[in-house]
């Protein structure tokens, strides 16, 4: 028996977008796969570690938990539109001038979850930080490079 | 005139702005044209033969396309990268659980991990063996010609005029456990079907040059007829030095038998359960020291659980035994590092290749004894560290570049280690602990038939310089360093410089990108073709100012005739000798020197440098809960040189917190070999709380054959935390913690039965 399809019509970094999706489709997939914004990561499937963070509705979600149904009629962004067409945006720009990169694998995650902690806190300081950081696995940096950046650029805003 | 060199200066990463923006494609996230995916199927038994493989349910599954096993193979059926003990697809005979059976192919991923998981295979069971004692044990029904997968061994002195001359003799066992990759991005490769007679592969991974070799193995074909090319890698540290050769191999033979190309991305379960892992060790140390604290002798036992195949295990094997005491003097020592084979996932390499633990053994038995002798640990290893002059446990002189005693100084001056006065009374008891390690760089006199490494160096008529290597970048910060390193060779500037994606076609085999040995042999490739290349170019300027080409200097991105003043852009220069029709394309070689090493005795030159470092860790206990909480850590790193000290700071940051993990989070488990943590909910990595600020202090002792003085620091900066760490807790608690990871059970276990016997 064919799988039954479901329409959706979603804002993905500011395009209107319909599709018509399985009803198991994870997000994460939809975006990866059928909508080749390959930015968000499959790396736990489970919520466990962030990679795949993009912006729901203006706030974080782990899009590997996240049905692409339960995605109708909202608005999405990806790490793909964060810099708005601008080269990079200061957050990103602090990622690069902290040497917070390495293998990258992990990155776009946490630069989307550095967005949320500014949005959250303003400026928050190195262990609020850490605290809101602890959902985002990176398995090269041992992080200290990446909160310097996102500690910059919240006190850059 | 002012020098622009960024040599010692933190370039940022040319890779970096692709990975914020998201648009950098890994593997995971390339498709091609008409590829289809492949799914592993493996032994779901630990040891055993089989003789039937049902595919008749794999095949009903909507998407399928093929199964591959044993039978597609046109060559030899044999990966073993150094033994060759390890058939690509089992041939009857299988060992763990996840041992490669066949590969099922599917126009879809989820097609085909449904298609593996429905392929049914009949087997007759054996009795497994599930550990190092009932490996060692075994007297018949082995699982290969023996259990014994290596030896290596260390003769040094008079071990028994050593203990007579000894006040003191400790002895002391202790015990470390798996520790999983978890690279973030998993297994992953395409292989595209046959062309031209050519095979062609495109990979997460570490080591082209080993894919090449293991891909026209089992096709029975020429090295140079396999490409092998790394898509952008999202870590590896070992994971991807060997594993992907098979990997890789595997999806090879299925794009030559469905004619399509084949993706094969591990899922995370069968990444965990298939793929290598770091050696369990367990160490039986045996030492003898005078009163006033001077080593005298030591007979040390390593055994390590090599899994069901041996795969790197020799090179593990020998780097723990040739640096079982640490950066000592001792003068008689007896060292046996054996790896048995047994039914459980093969282990391999990872980060430190048996160094982590071996230095875990000496460096808690330094405290062990210091304890014992009632001196401070510092002073005590300070008494015995090896300096200029100094003799290693292989009998090796140390001349040059020893900056191990200054590492510890270091350290222990930021850390404040001699003023550390804890209040012990209450619940959270505070602990510092010390660990001291050196660290043999590149392949050592085991590997050094395969330790030459290549670049080529290619001058574009508009200026820019595109530089191919043999290594990789995995995230380390290779491509940066390679820049800096060819800019400053050429006296031009980083901007110019591309490092283009390893490709088996640019480059000579230039052995595996591990050992820590990037910069060392990338460098000096660099500086070897640089050699070759300015006589060129000065040549060419010249003949382009019309001056004597002994007057030219290049240096920040100007060529100068010295005499005149009169100088041209380095691009101006490129230009002309396109137009001039020279040649512009220059290759560069580098190979460690020779060693002297008897592989009998294991006494002589093991490595022709060593990296050194101190870390001191500061810890909390909590004595209600058993949780160890890492305050901070300080981290000091003799390099050598610093080429991109940003750099080296991320490493040592990077390594301590999986050296973190090792210690205290990463509580590997496995059920009758089968893996029961196979997920991040229970196999818990350090995450940002649980990793404390690190302080990174660099110690330049400058190596005569390191490239501008640099050595190794990737697997350096995860070698000594774990002992840290268990001696900070060990100090806190007043119990010698000598297993880890040091999870709230285990300390409180140990908390617990100490609270009874008192
Ligand atoms: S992939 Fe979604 S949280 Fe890990
Ligand atoms: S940079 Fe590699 S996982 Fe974070």
């Amino acid at each position: 028996m064919a799988n039954p399809l479901f329409r959706i019509s979603l804002t993905i970094n500011g395009q209107p977008v319909q599709a018509d999706v399985p009803a198991t489709l994870r997000l994460l997939d939809f975006l990866r796969y059928d909508l080749d914004l390959t930015g968000a990561k499959d790396v736990c499937g489970e919520g466990e570690c962030g990679a795949c963070t993009i912006f729901m509705d203006g706030k974080t979600v782990n899009s590997c938990l996240i049905l692409a149904v339960e995605a109708d009629g909202s608005e999405l962004m990806t790490i793909e539109d964060l810099s708005h067409g601008k080269m990079l945006n200061e957050m990103q720009q602090a990622f690069v001038d902290y040497h917070s990169v390495q293998c990258g694998y992990c990155i776009p995650g946490m630069v989307l979850s550095g967005e949320q902690i500014i949005k959250d806190h303003g400026k928050p300081d190195r262990d609020t930080i850490r605290e809101d950081l602890s959902g985002n696995i990176c398995r090269c940096t041992g992080y200290q490079k990446i909160v310097d950046a996102i500690e910059f650029a919240a006190d850059k805003r | 005139m002012e020098n622009l060199s960024t040599i010692g200066q933190s370039l940022s990463r040319p890779d970096a702005p692709e990975k914020v923006t998201g648009k950098t494609r890994f593997l995971t996230d390339i498709s091609v044209e008409n590829m289809v995916h492949g799914a592993p199927v493996y032994s779901s038994i630990p040891f055993g033969k089989f003789n039937n493989i049902d595919i008749s349910k794999a095949e009903k599954v909507d998407g399928f396309i093929a199964f591959v096993s044993a039978q597609d193979i046109p060559g030899e059926n044999q990966v073993g990268v150094i033994i060759s003990d390890q058939p690509l697809f089992a041939d009857k005979t299988v060992r763990y659980i996840g041992d490669s059976i066949g590969l099922a192919v599917a126009k879809t991923p989820g097609a085909a991990l449904e298609a593996a998981r429905l392929v049914k295979v009949d087997y007759d069971k054996k009795s497994p063996y599930l550990s190092i004692d009932k490996s060692r044990d075994a007297t018949g029904n082995f699982i290969h010609k023996t259990n014994l997968a290596c030896h290596h061994r260390l003769r040094n002195g008079d071990i028994d005029v050593g203990f007579a001359e000894a006040d003191t003799i400790v002895e002391a066992h202790f015990k470390t456990p798996y520790q999983e990759h978890y690279y973030l991005e998993p297994q992953a490769c395409i292989a595209f079907p046959i062309e031209d007679g050519r095979i062609k592969i495109l990979g997460s991974l570490q080591c082209p040059f080993y894919i090449q070799k293991a891909v026209a193995r089992i096709f029975g074909l020429p090295n140079e007829k396999v490409l092998v090319e790394q898509a952008p890698t999202g870590g590896a540290f070992g994971g991807k030095e060997d594993i992907p050769s098979e990997i890789c191999a595997r999806a090879a033979l299925a794009a030559m038998k469905v004619g399509l190309p084949v993706k094969v991305v591990y899922h995370r379960f069968d990444d965990v359960q298939l793929t290598s892992k770091r050696h369990p060790f367990q160490m039986h140390y045996k030492v003898g020291v005078r009163n006033d604290g001077t080593l005298v002798s030591a007979k040390i036992l390593l055994e390590e659980n090599a899994g069901a195949y041996a795969t790197l295990s020799t090179v593990v094997s020998y780097r723990a035994a040739v640096q079982a005491m640490g950066p000592y003097v001792i003068p008689n020592i007896h060292v046996d590092s054996n790896s048995y084979y047994t039914n459980l996932p093969p282990t391999g390499a990872f980060r430190g290749f048996g160094s982590p633990q071996a230095a875990f053994g000496h460096e808690r038995m330094m405290d062990i004894i210091a304890d014992k002798l009632k001196m401070d640990p510092m002073e005590f290893r300070l008494k015995n560290i090896v300096k200029p002059g100094s003799q290693t446990q292989t009998a090796q002189r140390l001349n040059e570049s020893v900056g191990a005693e200054e590492t510890i100084q270091k350290a222990a001056r930021l850390a404040q280690w001699n003023s550390f006065n804890p209040d012990r009374s209450g619940r959270y008891k505070h602990g510092l602990g010390m660990s001291a390690i050196h660290y043999g760089n590149c392949l050592g006199a085991a590997g050094w038939h395969m330790d030459g490494s290549g670049v080529n160096i290619k001058i574009l008529p508009s200026g820019d310089v595109h530089v191919a290597y043999g290594l990789i970048e995995m995230g380390q910060g290779a491509e940066t360093v390679v820049t800096q390193m060819t800019a400053d060779a050429l006296g031009i500037a980083p901007s110019r410089i591309r490092v283009l994606p390893t490709d088996s076609a640019q480059v000579p085999d230039s052995g595996p990108a591990v050992a820590s040995r990037n910069v060392i042999m990338t460098g000096n490739a660099i500086r070897d073709a640089a050699k070759k290349l300015l006589p060129v170019l000065k040549k060419a300027a010249s003949e382009l100012i019309e001056c004597h080409k002994s007057d030219i200097i290049i240096t920040n991105d100007k060529v100068t005739d010295n005499q005149s003043g009169v100088d041209v852009g380095f691009h101006e220069l490129c230009d002309f000798m396109s137009r001039s029709n020279m040649s512009m394309e220059f290759t560069g070689w580098w190979h460690t020197p020779p060693l002297e090493y008897n592989a009998e005795t294991g006494v002589g030159e093991a490595y022709f440098t060593y990296s050194y470092a101190t870390h001191i860790a500061k810890v909390r206990v909590d004595t209600l809960t058993g949780q160890v909480f890492v305050d901070k850590i300080f981290a000091a790193h003799d390099v050598g040189k610093a080429i991109n000290p940003a750099g080296i700071e991320g490493q040592v940051e990077g390594g301590v917190a999986q050296g973190i993990g090792w210690a205290i989070t990463e509580d590997f488990i496995m059920d009758r070999g089968v893996v029961t943590t196979p997920n991040l909910s229970t196999y818990l990595l350090p995450t940002a709380l649980d990793c404390p600020e690190v302080e990174t202090i660099i110690v330049e002792k400058s190596e005569p054959d390191g490239p501008w003085g640099a050595k190794g620091i990737g697997e350096p900066s995860i070698i000594p935390t774990a002992a840290a760490i268990a001696n900070a807790v060990s100090s806190a608690i007043g119990i010698q913690m000598n297993e880890i990871p040091l999870t709230p059970e285990r300390v409180l276990n140990q908390l617990n039965k100490t609270e009874i016997k008192k």
